[in-house]
């Protein structure tokens, strides 16, 4: 038991070190009209950069911030670009008659708020956001949903103490899905060790459709304290 | 008249646009329950050259007639259904003069992300830049290389009434997306373009130029993060009639001209390296057109040929750096009752055959809206021949002189 509690003082102590980057950590909020529960990171840019209209059998609308470390970093991450190229990729589309300014709000509330109240919007907030009337999508790295369906998905345990000690943020898994649809391996590729640990465990209980091959994908699984 | 009417709107329009810019992200309203957006642009340069009048402007005493605006509307009138017009006008030294035209109008049906139609008047699809090229507000140069985006003839490439069919696909194993355009329509173009304008030196006035177009492009967004490649081809078949007097005859009677396609085709391939603050481009086109010119009783080829490579990179969110190095040949060749008026121009390495142009540019966004550009050209040859490309001998009276050295500032607006 000691062993435990000082191992959670360790891994408390690696949290606040790292809240700095915590905190710009994101999380891909949805609609709850959206039938899904991930989407994958090939989506997602899609659904960004216009080119996709729907997902998941749902009419799409993205929703953007105008500044900031989330916005930065979703930029970077999801789309490669950064806010200049993203500007001017918005308006080649606007002024060649091939799109629309997308929804451009000036923070994670507003966001939320446009989100919930708007069928088939998603977008993305701080993953320290407590986000109650949006749903959370799990982003996968596969190249599109069609390679792999996830049809079951099991919520990880967050342990009262980390919550009570606002310990959170964001766990990356690498996940090798069967042929079959059952998850064969998770390896935690970063975030707070225990919530990775929690995060693993569920991730095995998840059953994703039938595909042709093994495959592997990243998984990021938010943990959030006030949530 | 009617061009110090524009004058007068257009200062009043950037006068609204400076006072205003700080609420220009809202443009959209509510129509029959649909959210309508509304976004405009317009740009006004200042060219001053040492030698040789430039892109049809008096630049050797310096010129402003560099003007030009859009406007535009659009809405999503179903879930897969978009809709929208934009209107453009300039003026360019003796083009444009401020005749307005409808530059695209479109009805969009995306099936899916790999297919999807457009119709109406819509903007080709050619190389990087074509479709973008009156957009200065998304482009570090204040002037794209004109070797392969010539200013004074953006008609001839910027849109054809017709449809598109166009898509996205991922490439197996990871291997990057692959974008496509097939397209077939009508392009016209406006008789203050600068082909009519070079031919009104042949005491040739045209009434009306345009005809068939068909091509496609093909792009691939490779896997190399920020690497595209691509290929476009077009081909036409063009028809200019109007008048002239015949060049072989002593009469001064005005006669029917026609002019009509023998073969005319582009052929443009592409590369993009735009990571993080740099953006390095490189083009290369091929304009092969086979005219027959005074209705069939001669025959004019002409060989252009251009490509450049360009870098530009982004110091801070304000200032921008850029440079490009841009070479553009033509050959030219009449034949038939016309042939012994006219000497081949076949030897590219002459100034009448060619302009290579070294420029640097610097570009300041004082916000989100507004931009100031001040460029530097230094040309060698002129490229005077029977297709144009920025030197005319109606503005160069005395002959042309084989450098050019070129300022230019531009600012542009657009909400």
């Amino acid at each position: 038991m000691k062993s435990l509690n000082l191992l959670l003082v360790l891994s408390g102590l690696m949290a606040a070190a790292s809240l700095a980057a915590a905190t710009d950590d994101l999380k891909i909020v949805a609609n709850k009209n959206i039938g899904a529960d991930s989407i994958s990171a090939a989506e997602l840019k899609s659904v960004f950069l216009e080119e996709s209209i729907r997902f998941a059998g749902t009419s799409v609308e993205p929703v953007l911030e105008d500044k900031g470390a989330v916005h930065e970093t979703f930029l970077k991450e999801y789309l490669g670009k950064d806010a200049n190229n993203l500007e001017t990729y918005y308006r080649t589309l606007v002024f060649n008659g091939r799109g629309s300014m997308p929804k451009t709000l000036h923070s994670d509330a507003e966001v939320l708020a446009y989100v919930a109240k708007t069928n088939g919007a998603i977008g993305y907030v701080s993953a320290a956001i407590k986000a109650d009337n949006v749903k959370t999508l799990v982003v996968t790295s596969g190249r599109n949903r069609g390679e792999r369906i996830l049809l079951t998905r099991t919520d990880p345990e967050y342990p009262e103490i980390l919550r009570k000690m606002h310990i959170g943020g964001m766990v990356r898994l690498r996940v090798t899905i069967s042929a079959k649809g059952n998850v064969e391996t998770a390896v935690l590729l970063g975030g707070n060790p225990i919530l990775g640990e929690n995060a693993i465990t569920a991730v095995k209980r998840w059953v994703y459709a039938a595909g042709s091959l093994q495959t592997t994908v990243e998984v990021s699984i938010p943990f959030d304290p006030e949530h | 008249m009617y061009r110090r009417i524009y004058l007068w709107a257009f200062g009043a329009l950037l006068l609204c646009l400076g006072a205003v810019q700080a609420r220009l992200d809202a443009q959209e309203f509510k129509l029959f329950d649909r959210t309508v957006q509304v976004h405009g642009f317009a740009s006004q340069g200042f060219v001053y050259t040492n030698d040789n009048n430039w892109l049809t402007m008096n630049t050797s005493e310096g010129s402003g007639a560099f003007t030009d605006f859009g406007l535009n509307m659009s809405t999503r009138l179903a879930e897969r259904l978009r809709v929208g017009a934009q209107v453009y006008d300039r003026n360019l030294g003796q083009l444009g003069q401020y005749h307005p035209s409808l530059d695209w109008a479109v009805a969009d049906y995306r099936f899916q992300r790999w297919l999807g139609f457009r119709g109406g008047k819509v903007k080709t699809e050619l190389g990087l830049y074509t479709d973008s090229q009156d957009q200065d507000f998304v482009h570090t140069f204040a002037l794209l290389p004109q070797s392969v985006y010539p200013t004074d003839l953006r008609d001839a490439t910027i849109a054809h009434l017709g449809g598109d069919v166009y898509g996205t696909v991922s490439v197996p194993h990871r291997l990057g997306d692959l974008s496509y355009t097939a397209y077939a329509g009508h392009r016209s173009d406006s008789i203050y373009s600068g082909y009519s304008y070079l031919f009104s030196q042949y005491a040739v006035y045209f009434k009306s130029y345009g005809g068939l177009q068909y091509g496609a492009d093909l792009r691939w967004t490779t896997p190399l993060k920020g690497l595209l490649i691509g290929g476009s081809r077009l081909n036409e078949n063009i028809t200019g009639k109007g008048v002239a007097i015949n060049p072989s005859s002593t009469s001064l009677a005005l006669f029917p001209y026609v002019e009509s396609s023998k073969a005319d085709w582009t052929n443009q391939f592409y590369g993009q390296y735009a990571v993080g603050r740099l953006k390095i481009d490189s083009e290369y086109r091929r304009y092969w057109r086979d005219q027959f010119i005074y209705g069939e009783t001669s025959e004019n080829t002409t060989d252009v040929r251009g490509w450049y490579v360009s870098g530009a990179y982004r110091i801070c969110q304000r200032l921008a750096l850029g440079a490009y190095y841009s070479r553009y040949t033509i050959a030219s060749i009449i034949t038939g009752e016309l042939g012994p008026y006219y000497v081949d121009q076949t030897n590219t390495g002459l100034p009448a055959n060619h302009i290579y142009d070294k420029v640097i540019t610097a570009r300041v966004d004082l916000n989100k809206f507004w931009n100031m550009k001040v460029e530097g050209h230094f040309m060698e040859g002129y490229g005077n021949s029977e297709y144009p490309d920025g030197f005319y001998p109606q503005v160069n009276i005395n002959e042309f002189k084989p450098n050019t050295n070129a300022l230019v500032l531009k600012t542009s607006f657009s909400f």
